[in-house]
């Protein structure tokens, strides 16, 4: 078998190709099949700059030589391929090196911020450029995740959750650079690890170690919640400073059987929650009901949903990332199990732009770049880190850790 | 009729000139008897001719011998038909007939008798005739031409016969021809005999009409006989008395022995049990071959080795050799010895049978699970929690499962976050840690740590804040009792400055302390001091800051101590015996013998049935308290001295920690049925830890939650397998 006929398809008209079928050597591969697009486009059109192109064989990314895919996927070899072509991924490149003193807890950016939890009890922000704009200094312990809430172009409001079971709401004015502590969200009973702002910026859910999780009220208000005695456990005033007014939760999800590591809102009136009970959860964010389970057999460490293929992807703590689909109510269903870490699977983030893509961070240092077409292996394996990872973050334009 | 003349011609001729009369006639009344081949017989009729001879008719019988006198030397001349009977012509014989028919002038008659006539051989004579004369041989000078001649030309060479008696030639007549040659083939010598005329029987099986004998019959047989009515009366008695027995019916079936009948069929018979095949003779290779490849030709230098060498050392006991064709090569000088070893091989063969244990090995190995079938266990190693710079020795986890505390030779205490490896406080104690404990109550945040004599109580506030702030409470609400009371330790509050780091309490014993073990419910703990006194194990309860000595006297240089998880007993164990205290009757409830030479660690199952003890010869004994006092199993996996041993809480898990640096995860399923016995396999062997010192893993410790497993090494690190 030395040659195959295989018809060039893509959905970019800037790189269409003539729709007729070539005759391409078996053991082509990317990078010949590459060259011979960038050839027939460059017959075409004399001012063309050569591209590098990605291929895929229904809807698998091609990474061995073709007839060797092909052989795997059982694809017939007599007939007519049809190979789509998509412009190549180039491989991120670290642009800026942000230097904590310590360890980061946890990352989320916006277009122009980046907001750090870090293990010295601070929160940052930081520009894109790497400056460090302002440290929100206020948790007596760890700040294990910070939220943004709300960004206007005068005051931004961000959300840090501690391991001293308090979630800080503050309100940043970016002008001045100054940030208020608004509300100290008390009613953890361990360390909150995860917290999430729904889409519309008015709640936020958070969990904690004590397995529970709790949905507060993100609006800023000046009035300060009655802190309710509960009745099974004798609680003393906090003699500590008080940083803002003491706020306390709307409503109370308890149904996890350990510790609940990472939370999000799927969707307006949707949680979802990852435990390390081996569970995920979906909740009824208004009832408060829990709506379905999918059970794994190890712990959870980061769950991520993606609203443009609605499939939930979470790290677990046997070095795999599983995709879910969590509309699928018989049982758990993992779609596709992502495997090439070497360790924990701490953190995972779907691309808010691309549909097939989602980033994942490991305790084995190493933030790999996945297509969901490639299963078998990463697009691109990030080793910049020196120590372990532990969050991801996508912005608009690339990848912040 | 002896005169009676007749002419010597033919018979024709003598009937038409000759007159005839009858035998009677001629006064032959008594018959005449002629001599007829050799024998005697009458004459019934005959005609008698003038000539001298007789026409006669012979009689058949030959019974009665003639009367003396009437004999006459008739001969029969020839044989001719009378009508439908044979005559027969007679001639009175005289002297002019043959010689040979006619006895001879002189008899010369032998009279040696029957001897071998060889004795007379030698002599010129060869008997005596009837006159004691001696009867010379004729003289015989024929020579061999004369035999010849005369062979050739007497005609009646064949019939002439010497005579052995006289030595005299005999001729034949045709007669005694004739009867050579009956004889020859068998016949009677008499031409007439029939021998085969019908007989007479005298007897016959024919019922005559007249008896043979005529007698008159007895008396008694027409009387019946008294002997048998004796004879059936006995009978009828012993049929009577059933001495008889009616004849049974013959049973018409054939028996036959089943010689084999005793044999098992499956048995292998003696002979063929005991069969030794005789020993194989080695096949001729290619060195015995007449042209052998150059290869196995010996070279000098071998050639000569091979001559030095004992001949029982030989490899070969020959040396190979080519010649040029099979026609060339010599008869084997050897061989009749070689015969003779192989002979003496036959019988010296050992005709022992060596009883080989037909076993498969599989059937050896106990039918355990697969490992794969008792997920979840630890597998990888997934953190390594680095700070500590000296080997540590002792770890424990919180209740909840989010710290780590780990105590080292470094002199520090840290806390670590499990799920992270952060090491979130270090607590300088400034002393080799030996041992730490953390309170398994999960209301009370304390942990006990054992530094040189003293335990302390350090609170570590870590986890949630109401929680340890309550502990605090509770320490600080204690209030000293009125009187002083002699206890074997001194309990003393912390400095202000050992507050701020967390210390709470200080247990100050007077000698050093090795381990200390927190009761279940969190109150009491036990410390154990490296003593040889009864002072070795104290009872400490936190909430009074009171201490007991539990024991009188002591029992051994006790290893480590254990509460049982729920019910009051107290594990102690020494060097080779575990020993349970029931704590509410202050009574020895068990002694189990740990089959180990150095017991050193212990941990019990949380069911409480079970406890595994480790110990310094790498063994691990796994005891059912329900079952017996001794070992329900050793596991001999470890390499090297086992240093520590674990129970999960909830998963059916146990590890051990090993000096070769590795830690062994076990399946233990501790079955509710009491009848089942636990099923322990070994799952994983878990490496990571550098062996440093000649130490490798010092503790190891299951997450109360996870199936995860935490070893601390000699190499300074702490490593949790997931």
């Amino acid at each position: 078998m030395a040659q195959l006929t295989a018809r060039f398809r893509t959905e970019n008209r800037r790189y269409a190709v003539e729709d007729v079928p070539f005759s391409v050597p078996a053991a082509s591969e990317t990078t010949d099949l590459s060259r011979l697009i960038n050839k027939l486009l460059a017959a075409a059109d004399a001012d063309h700059k050569y591209v590098e192109f990605d291929f895929l064989i229904n809807g698998q990314f091609l990474r061995m030589p073709l007839v060797t895919h092909m052989e795997t996927e059982n694809i017939s070899t007599e007939e007519v391929v049809e190979i789509e072509y998509v412009e190549k991924y180039m491989a991120p490149q670290p642009e800026e090196c942000i230097f904590h003193d310590d360890w980061i807890s946890s990352v989320q950016a916006t277009e122009e911020w980046i907001l750090t939890g870090c293990y010295d009890q601070t929160a940052r922000i930081w520009s894109l450029e790497g400056k460090s704009i302002m440290t929100v200094a206020g948790h007596t312990e760890v700040v294990k995740d910070v939220a943004w809430v709300k960004q206007d172009s005068l005051s931004c409001l961000l959300l840090s959750a501690s391991m001293d079971q308090t979630i800080l709401l503050w309100e940043w004015n970016v002008e001045k650079n100054k940030v208020k502590a608004l509300h100290c969200c008390r009613g953890h009973a361990g360390s909150v690890d995860s917290v999430a702002v729904d889409c519309t910026g008015t709640k936020f859910c958070s969990g904690s170690w004590d397995k529970m999780l709790k949905i507060w009220s993100a609006v800023p208000t000046d009035e300060e919640d009655e802190m309710e005695e509960a009745a099974n456990r004798p609680r003393k005033k906090q003699k500590t400073e008080q940083l803002g007014l003491t706020r306390t939760p709307l409503a109370t999800l308890s149904g996890h059987t350990e510790a609940v590591s990472s939370v999000l809102w799927s969707d307006a009136e949707e949680i979802c929650s990852a435990s390390w009970d081996h569970t995920i959860k979906l909740w009824d964010a208004e009832t408060g009901d829990l709506k379905s389970t999918l059970t794994g057999n190890k712990v959870f460490n980061s769950v991520s949903y993606s609203p443009l293929c609605r499939r939930l992807a979470s790290g677990s703590t046997d070095r795999h990332i599983r995709l879910w689909d969590p509309r699928s109510k018989d049982g758990s269903l993992v779609l596709l199990s992502l495997t090439s870490h070497t360790g924990w699977v701490t953190s995972v983030k779907w691309s808010p732009t691309h549909e097939h893509q989602l980033i994942s961070g490991s305790l084995d240092n190493i933030v790999k770049l996945w297509d969901t077409r490639s299963c078998k292996a990463p697009l691109y394996d990030l080793a910049a880190h020196e120590d372990k990872v532990l969050c991801v973050d996508w912005t608009e334009a690339g990848v912040r850790i | 009729p002896h005169s009676c003349p007749a002419p010597r011609s033919s018979l024709g001729g003598a009937e038409q000139n000759l007159p005839i009369c009858p035998l009677s006639a001629l006064g032959l009344g008594g018959g005449l008897w002629v001599s007829f081949l050799g024998g005697v017989q009458q004459l019934t009729a005959g005609v008698c001719f003038a000539a001298g001879w007789v026409w006669g008719i012979l009689a058949t019988s030959r019974r009665q011998s003639p009367c003396p006198g009437t004999l006459s030397a008739f001969q029969c001349l020839q044989i001719g038909k009378w009508g439908d009977r044979r005559v027969h012509q007679f001639e009175k014989m005289s002297p002019a007939l043959p010689s040979h028919l006619v006895p001879p002038l002189q008899d010369i008659r032998n009279t040696v008798g029957n001897i071998p006539m060889e004795w007379y051989q030698d002599f010129p004579h060869i008997g005596y005739n009837l006159d004691g004369k001696k009867i010379y041989k004729p003289i015989r000078n024929k020579d061999e031409l004369d035999m010849f001649l005369e062979k050739m030309e007497n005609p009646d060479y064949w019939r002439t016969v010497q005579d052995k008696m006289t030595g005299a030639d005999i001729k034949l007549t045709d007669e005694q021809v004739d009867l050579v040659h009956r004889l020859q083939r068998g016949q009677f010598g008499d031409v007439h005999f029939d021998p085969y005329e019908p007989a007479v029987d005298f007897f016959t099986h024919e019922v005559m009409i007249h008896p043979v004998t005529n007698r008159p019959a007895d008396k008694r047989s027409f009387i019946p006989s008294l002997i048998e009515k004796e004879k059936v009366s006995k009978l009828v008695h012993a049929i009577k008395m059933g001495w008889i027995k009616p004849r049974k019916p013959k049973d018409d079936t054939p028996t036959y022995y089943d010689l084999w009948a005793h044999e098992d069929p499956n048995s292998i018979l003696g002979r063929h049990k005991m069969h030794v095949p005789a020993p194989k003779m080695k096949l001729p290779g290619h060195e015995e071959s007449y042209n052998p490849p150059p290869e196995y030709l010996l070279s000098e230098e071998e050639k000569l080795a091979w001559e030095q060498q004992e001949p029982a050392e030989r490899k070969l006991n020959f040396v190979p050799q080519q010649f040029r064709c099979l026609r060339a090569v010599p008869a084997y000088s050897r061989f009749i010895h070689e015969r003779f070893e192989r002979c003496l091989d036959l019988y010296l063969c050992p005709r022992q049978r060596k009883m080989r244990v037909n076993v498969d090995p599989e059937d050896l190995i106990p039918k355990l699970p697969k490992p794969r079938d008792l997920q979840p266990f630890p597998t990888t190693q997934a953190l390594v929690y680095r700070g500590h710079t000296s080997l540590v020795r002792c770890l424990s986890i919180s209740p909840s499962g989010q710290w780590l505390v780990s105590g080292s030779d470094d002199c520090t205490v840290r806390f670590w976050e499990v799920c992270t490896a952060r090491c979130m406080k270090t607590l300088p104690v400034g002393g080799v840690v030996k041992s730490v404990a953390w309170n398994p109550n999960p209301t009370i945040c304390l942990v006990a740590i054992c530094v040189e004599q003293s335990v302390l109580l350090v609170n570590p506030c870590l986890g949630d804040k109401l929680l340890y702030g309550a502990t605090d409470q509770v320490l600080e609400s204690y209030v000293p009792p009125e009187e002083e009371r002699v206890q074997p330790v001194q309990w003393v509050t912390a400095t202000p400055e050992e507050h701020s780091k967390g210390i709470r309490l200080v247990v100050q014993h007077s000698k050093a302390v090795k381990q200390v073990t927190w009761h279940g419910k969190g109150d009491y703990f036990a410390s154990v001091v490296a003593d040889n006194s009864n002072m070795q194990v104290l009872i400490h309860q936190t909430s009074k800051r009171w201490s007991q000595n539990p024991f009188r006297k002591s029992k051994g240089l006790v290893q480590c101590v254990l509460f049982h998880p729920i019910r009051p007993y107290f594990f102690v164990a020494t060097q080779r015996y575990v020993r349970v205290y029931n704590l509410l009757k202050q009574e020895l409830t068990k002694k189990l013998m740990s089959n180990c030479k150095w017991v050193s660690s212990m941990a019990i199952h949380p069911g409480g049935d079970n406890i595994i003890c480790g110990s310094y010869d790498s063994k691990l004994a796994w005891f059912d308290l329900d079952l017996s006092t001794r070992p329900y199993q050793l596991l001999r996996h470890h390499k090297k001295a086992l240093r520590s041993v674990a129970f999960h809480k909830h998963y059916p898990l146990f590890a051990s920690g090993s000096d070769d640096g590795t830690v062994i995860v076990c399946h233990g399923m501790v079955y509710n049925d009491l009848l089942q016995n636990p099923l322990l396999v070994p799952v994983k062997v878990l490496k990571g830890h550098a062996i440093t010192l000649d130490l490798g893993v010092l503790d190891v410790l299951f997450h109360p939650t996870q199936p995860w497993v935490f070893s601390s090494g000699a190499d300074g690190t702490i490593r949790l397998y997931t």
